[in-house]
C-alpha cells in the first residue's frame, strides 16, 4: 500500500515536471538568448551562450528607451491606481452605507459596466472633442473609468461586513465625513484596498491597447508599447529582443515572487467575487 | 434614524466615480451607437449624416467581418474549453501532496502577471520558421512537421489559441484549487463509506460541488476570449490573410483606415455578442449550482 502510494507520487511528480517544461523552456531560451551574439541567438536553441555578451543590455537600455518606458509605466500606473482607490473607494463606501433607492440604482449602474467593451472610434472622438487626445490624462481617465465597476462592487460588499456601530461611535465623537472615511474606515478596509491596488496595478501595467489607440507616441509609450516598438525595429536582432524581454519581465517576476501570496489571493478573490 | 444615517454619507462622494465612469465608459457606447447609423469617417468627423443601417449592412456583407466574427467565436469557445480543462487538470494534480507543490503553482501562475505583448513577442521567437519549436522538432526527427507556425493557414489560429490557454490556465487552476478546498470532507467520507470508486467520486461528488468555480472560470474566460485583441495583434495582426482576424482587430483596422462609422458598428456588434453570451452562460451555470 505504501509502495503503491510512493509509485503514484513519482508518476505525479514526473508529470508535473514535464508540464513545467512548457513554462521553463521559453524562459531559458530568452535568458540565454539575451547574452548571445547575433549569430548565436538566431539559432534559437537552449545551449548557454559561448561568451556572455553583457553589452547587449547596455545597447538595449540605450537604444530601446526601456528606462523611458519604465518611467511612463510607473507614472501612469501609480496615478491611475491612486485615483481608482480613492474615487472608487469613496463611492463604494457611500453606496454601501446609504440605504436608499438612489444608491442601489447607482450600484447596478456601475455593475453594468462590467460587460462593456472598449469603443475604439467613439473614445477617440470623445478624447478629440475634450481636447485631451494623446495626453497622459486621457489614459488615466480611461483606466480609472474601466476599474470603477470592479472597485465599487468589491468595496460595497466588503463595507457591508463592517459593523455600523463603528461609524456611529465616530460620529458621536464628532468625526466629520472625511475623517470617518479616511481615518476610521480606510484602515479597516485594508484587505479590500490591497486587493484592488494589486488588480489595478497589474491591469494598468500590462495594458497595451489603450496606449496603442490613444497615446501612441514613443515619448509617452509605456513599457508594453516600448517592447512592441522595439521588436518592430530590431526584429532580426534576436539577442537584443531577448535582452529587452528580460529587462521587461524580470522586475515583474521579482515583484511577483516577493508578493506572490497577496497577488494570487487578490486576483483570485477578485475574480470569485466578480 | 435610517434617514439620518443615509444623510450622513453624502452622495457627493459618488460624483467623481459617476463622472469618470459615465464620461469614459457609458458615453463612448452611446456615441458609438449613434455614429454607427451615420456615414461618419475621418474626413468628415464633425458632420456625420444619418444613413440608417448602412454600416451594419456593409459589415455584414463584408466576408472579412463574417470571418472575424467566426474567428472570435472559435477563439473564445476553444480557449474557454482548454483553459477550463487545463486549469482543472492542474488543480486536481496539485491538490495532492507532492514535492515541490508550491513551486509548481508559482510557475504555472506566472504568465498571468505578464502582459500579452511580452508573451506575444516571446512566442514569436519560438514559433518562427527557424525558431525554437522547429529546431526541437528537428532534434526529435520530426523536422517534416516544421513550418512558420504564425504565418501558415490553420496553424496560426491554433498557435494563438494555445498561447492564450497556456497563459491563463494557471489562473483557473487557482480558482479550482480554492473550489476543491471548499468541498466539505464529510461528502467524500459518505461517498467512501457507500463504496463509490475514485472515478465515481470525482464525477458524482467533486464535479457537481465545483460548479460555482466553473461559473467563475467559464464566464471570465469567455468574456476575455471574446474581447481578445493584444495577443492577436502582436502575434499575427490578423494574418495570414484574414485567418486570425477577430472582431476587435477588425474594428481597429476599420478605425485605422478612417472608416469610423464601420468601426463603431463593429464595436457595437461585439458589445452585443459579449452581453448576450455572458448573460446566457451565467444564467445556465447559475441554474446548475448546488446549494451546500
Amino acid at each position: 500500500m505504501i509502495k503503491a502510494k510512493k509509485v503514484s507520487q513519482v508518476i505525479l511528480f514526473t508529470l508535473l515536471l514535464a508540464i513545467s517544461l512548457l513554462y521553463v523552456v521559453p524562459v531559458i531560451m530568452m535568458s540565454f538568448g539575451s547574452l548571445k551574439s547575433q549569430e548565436e541567438a538566431i539559432e534559437f536553441n537552449l545551449t548557454p551562450p559561448k561568451e556572455a555578451q553583457w553589452s547587449n543590455y547596455a545597447h538595449v537600455i540605450e537604444r530601446g528607451k526601456i528606462l523611458n518606458g519604465y518611467k511612463n509605466s510607473i507614472f501612469l500606473t501609480s496615478v491611475s491606481t491612486f485615483a481608482t482607490i480613492v474615487i472608487g473607494g469613496f463611492a463604494g463606501i457611500t453606496i454601501s452605507r446609504r440605504r436608499d433607492r438612489i444608491s442601489s440604482g447607482l450600484y447596478y449602474y456601475f455593475l453594468f459596466g462590467i460587460t462593456i467593451t472598449l469603443q475604439i472610434a467613439a473614445t477617440f472622438s470623445l478624447l478629440k472633442t475634450l481636447n485631451i487626445y494623446g495626453t497622459y490624462l486621457s489614459a488615466i481617465a480611461i483606466f480609472t473609468a474601466q476599474r470603477m465597476p470592479f472597485t465599487i462592487m468589491t468595496f460595497t460588499s466588503f463595507v457591508k461586513g463592517v459593523p455600523r456601530d463603528i461609524d456611529e461611535a465616530a460620529i458621536v465623537d464628532g468625526a466629520g465625513v472625511f475623517r470617518l472615511y479616511t481615518q476610521i474606515l480606510m484602515p479597516i478596509l485594508k484587505p479590500i484596498i490591497l486587493t484592488n491596488t494589486i488588480v489595478t496595478i497589474i491591469s494598468v501595467w500590462n495594458n497595451f491597447n489603450v496606449i496603442l489607440f490613444f497615446l501612441n507616441s514613443s515619448k509617452k509609450a509605456t513599457i508594453s508599447l516600448t517592447i512592441y516598438n522595439f521588436f518592430g525595429m530590431f526584429a532580426r536582432d534576436w539577442h537584443y529582443v531577448c535582452a529587452a524581454l528580460v529587462l521587461t519581465i524580470l522586475p515583474v517576476v521579482l515583484v511577483y515572487l516577493w508578493l506572490q501570496r497577496y497577488i494570487v489571493a487578490g486576483m483570485t478573490s477578485g475574480a470569485v467575487k466578480g | 434614524m435610517i434617514k439620518k444615517e443615509s444623510g450622513f454619507y453624502p452622495l457627493v462622494l459618488v460624483v467623481p466615480a459617476l463622472f469618470v465612469f459615465t464620461l469614459f465608459t457609458i458615453v463612448p457606447v452611446l456615441m458609438s451607437l449613434t455614429y454607427s447609423f451615420t456615414d461618419w469617417n475621418i474626413m468628415r468627423m464633425d458632420e456625420p449624416e444619418f444613413r440608417g443601417l448602412l454600416n451594419y449592412q456593409r459589415i455584414f456583407a463584408d466576408p472579412i467581418f463574417i470571418r472575424s466574427m467566426m474567428n472570435t467565436l472559435l477563439f473564445a469557445f476553444s480557449t474557454t474549453a482548454l483553459k477550463t480543462l487545463f486549469g482543472l487538470g492542474l488543480a486536481v494534480l496539485l491538490i495532492k501532496k507532492v514535492p515541490g507543490n508550491g513551486l509548481f503553482r508559482t510557475l504555472f501562475y506566472l504568465p498571468c502577471v505578464l502582459s500579452a505583448t511580452v508573451i506575444g513577442v516571446l512566442f514569436k521567437a519560438i514559433l518562427t520558421e527557424t525558431g525554437l519549436l522547429n529546431n526541437g522538432l528537428q532534434l526529435l526527427g520530426l523536422g517534416f512537421l516544421g513550418r512558420d507556425w504564425l504565418s501558415s493557414y490553420g496553424t496560426a489560429m491554433l498557435s494563438v489559441i494555445y498561447i492564450e490557454s497556456w497563459m491563463w490556465s494557471g489562473f483557473n487552476m487557482m480558482i479550482f484549487i480554492a473550489g476543491l478546498q471548499a468541498i466539505p470532507s464529510d461528502y467524500m467520507e459518505v461517498a467512501l463509506i457507500e463504496g463509490a470508486g475514485r472515478i465515481k467520486r470525482f464525477f458524482h461528488v467533486t464535479l457537481p460541488l465545483l460548479i460555482p468555480a466553473f461559473t467563475v472560470v467559464v464566464t471570465l474566460s469567455m468574456a476575455g476570449g471574446l474581447r481578445v485583441f493584444e495577443l492577436v495583434y502582436v502575434l499575427t495582426n490578423g494574418g495570414p490573410g484574414f485567418d486570425t482576424q477577430v472582431m476587435n482587430t477588425y474594428s481597429f483596422r476599420a478605425f485605422s483606415q478612417g472608416l469610423l462609422g464601420e468601426s463603431a458598428a463593429a464595436s457595437i456588434v461585439l458589445a452585443a455578442v459579449v452581453v448576450t453570451i455572458s448573460f446566457m452562460l451565467n444564467r445556465y451555470l447559475k441554474s446548475r449550482e448546488v446549494e451546500l
